[in-house]
């Protein structure tokens, strides 16, 4: 198994050094620089200005002049200055990096602790009527999209009940900065992300159940004795969730993609915000290496979801 | 006078769905006794894996039900039991093997698991017991490597394995009955000899009586000693294994030696009876074999044949043939 995940680890960087490739073309094909939006008409020779913030940033340079400097200078750890904000690159993902894990652990959290118990229950009675009720319900919520869930969210918990912050990743005043603090800020984008997922997983658990309860094995433990509820645990739930703890792994990438729409929404300052505010000043730096930082997100759910596979299930683990 | 380990009288079992009732058995009786290998024989679609999942009672659910009938196994009636009381015969005092051994272990837990599983469930023993006497009876099954194959997974074994594990499993407690449905249908033809001469090694150490479902009457020579022919949920025929080749008197069971593929002829292709099994959701009112019956007359197709006693134990359904020795045309 160590081997495994090492020879994927090491497989993944042809893949990851062909990703900052595309995106530093796409970047450099969108119009405009970071530069061209400084208008300050207190400046007397804003021309030869904006020149010298060019130069200097290496933008006059041929294309693969600049992509060859930023890889040389990124494998070394130097990921830059931001062109926008003046800080390097590192200490704007630090904060936000850990504002999106946190966003996307409590999301992950959320999706699971109810969608599969509430598979499980939907399964245990199928066409019942809790199924029916909860099957009506995930398809209405699956037919809103994110956004609007949002904006429902925000006017339900935040305006109306007032029990949940709506804006940004940290609070003020005393206990601002805390853990404590900034689980109440990620709560309502969490459940935002969290909410569509649910119904999708909890779907996802019904039918898995149901399929293996047919299964010839049931049938097999059921002949031996075994009484309803050992079966359902020892012989239905561990093959039922198999699926599942593997999709869960795929999704994680897809996950942090949800986390960048609904960060704008709810301006949190996770990776998300901080990549589209760089798009926006065409922060070269900044988008690189959050990029890259999806990228390596999308790779490493994969393999998690590849090793899941072989744990939960042997016929993977000896072939 | 030996007493019947199980028997089964006037058994119904039918699927009830909105608008449809399928008679999957219609009315079956059968006696088994201790030590007996008892096979129901009949073409796919006859009700002998309803019959047998009836004494069971692990019907499809929802919509399979006994619908009337007693079961008597060992004195009581199945059929009264709570489920509870019902989970410790399963494994226990009956136990059942199936078709497909690919699947019928769980992929997921090892072979020892799934043996030991039954023993924790039925024995006061605790895990070492139970791993060793795992070990012991997949010995006993012929299984080789036993010790490092109870850490195995079902798919690191062949099918022929596998059904020697599925045996082991079921005769673990030492059952006092063997349900077997066509346990070697899904393997090649020298397994299946071995696992049939596994099934009378079974007979004779453990005194295990047998029901043994197959449809191919080489299976049925080389085992039986009563052999039960079962046509549209019913039992057309019902004699000792020897009475049955030397003499067979329905039409149905007629028709099905004929179907044996001959080794002498070479035979490439399988005769089969023309048309095929009616609808269990819509019987014909007559007889149910009627339409592909060679002898079949018109009053045939209006009443529906009795089971009838055509000879010392022998019963067969139809009118159209005479008693034993009365120089019925064969
Ligand atoms: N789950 C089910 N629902 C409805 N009908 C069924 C079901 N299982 C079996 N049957 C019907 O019951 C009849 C007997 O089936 P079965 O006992 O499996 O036949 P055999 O084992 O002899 O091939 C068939 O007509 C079949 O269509
Ligand atoms: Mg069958």
């Amino acid at each position: 198994m160590g081997t495994y995940i090492v020879r994927r680890l090491l497989g993944m960087i042809p893949m990851l050094f062909l990703i900052t490739v595309a995106v530093f073309l796409m970047m450099h094909a969108a119009p405009g620089n970071a530069f061209d939006a400084i208008l300050n008409p207190g400046i007397k020779d804003m021309a030869a200005l904006k020149q010298r913030l060019i130069e200097s940033a290496g933008l006059n340079k041929p294309l693969w002049w600049q992509y060859g400097h930023w890889i040389t200078q990124f494998v070394q750890g130097n990921w830059g200055y931001s062109f926008t904000q003046h800080q390097p690159v590192i200490t704007l993902i630090g904060p936000a990096l850990r504002n999106t894990l946190l966003l996307a652990v409590m999301a992950e959290i959320m999706i699971l602790a109810i969608g599969i118990p509430v598979g499980i229950l939907q399964a245990r009675n199928p066409y019942g009527r809790f199924d029916y009720v909860i099957s009506t319900f995930s398809f209405v919520l699956f037919s809103v999209p994110y956004f609007i869930l949002a904006i429902f969210l925000i006017y339900f918990f935040a305006i109306d009940l007032g029990i949940f912050p709506a804006q940004g990743a940290v609070g003020t005043g005393p206990g601002a900065g805390s853990f404590v603090d900034h689980v109440d800020h990620a709560f309502l984008p969490a459940l935002a992300i969290a909410l569509v997922s649910t119904t999708v997983y909890s779907r996802y658990t019904r039918g898995s159940m149901l399929d293996v309860s047919r299964k010839d094995y049931v049938r097999t433990a059921y002949a031996k004795g075994l009484s309803g509820s050992l079966v359902f645990r020892k012989h239905v739930l561990r093959n039922a969730m198999i699926p599942i703890v593997t999709q869960f792994g795929y999704d994680i990438g897809g996950l942090v993609g949800g986390a960048v729409i609904l960060e704008g929404l709810f301006s949190y300052q996770g990776m998300g915000l901080l990549t589209i505010n760089a798009v926006n000043g065409r922060d070269y730096p900044v988008i690189m290496a959050t990029s890259l930082l999806f990228a390596v997100g999308v790779l490493i759910g994969n393999l998690v979801a590849d090793i899941l596979y072989a744990v939960v299930d042997p016929r993977i683990r000896y072939n | 006078m030996v007493e019947p380990l199980l028997e089964i009288r006037d058994l119904r079992t039918y699927f009830i769905g909105k608008d449809v009732e399928v008679r999957a058995v219609d009315g079956i009786d059968l006696t088994v006794y201790p030590r007996q290998i008892v096979c129901i024989v009949g073409e796919s679609g006859s009700g002998k894996s309803i019959t047998s999942l009836s004494i069971m009672r692990l019907l499809p659910q929802p919509r399979g039900k006994i619908v009337s009938g007693q079961i008597t196994f060992g004195g009581q009636d199945l059929l009264k039991l709570t489920e509870d009381q019902m989970t410790d015969v399963r494994g226990n005092e009956i136990s059942m093997i199936f078709q497909e051994p690919m699947t019928a272990l769980n992929p997921v837990l090892t072979i020892g698991d799934q043996i030991t599983e039954v023993l924790l469930r039925h024995r006061k023993l605790n895990r070492r017991q139970a791993i060793s006497k795992a070990v012991e009876m997949l010995q006993f099954v012929g299984v080789p490597r036993a010790a490092e194959i109870v850490h195995e997974y079902p798919h690191q074994l062949s099918g022929g394995l596998r059904q020697r594990v599925m045996i082991a499993m079921a005769m673990v407690c030492e059952p006092k009955l063997l349900i077997a449905d066509e346990p070697t249908t899904a393997l090649d033809v020298t397994i299946q000899a071995q696992v049939l001469e596994l099934m009378k090694k079974m007979r004779r150490d453990f005194h295990t009586a047998i029901i043994l479902i197959t449809h191919d009457l080489g299976v049925v020579a080389d085992m039986a000693d009563h052999v039960m022919v079962m046509y549209g949920g019913q039992i057309v025929e019902s004699v000792n294994a020897d009475d049955l080749f030397a003499r067979p008197l329905h039409p149905y069971t007629k028709a099905l030696m004929e179907s044996i593929p001959s080794l002498i002829e070479e035979k490439d292709t399988l005769y089969s009876i023309p048309g095929t099994v009616p609808d269990a959701a819509s019987f014909p009112t007559g007889c149910r074999f009627a339409q592909r019956c060679p002898l079949a007359q018109p009053s045939c197709f209006e009443t529906a044949p009795e089971l009838q006693q055509m000879g010392p134990g022998h019963l067969v359904r139809c009118d159209k043939v005479g008693r034993e020795g009365e120089g019925v045309p064969m």
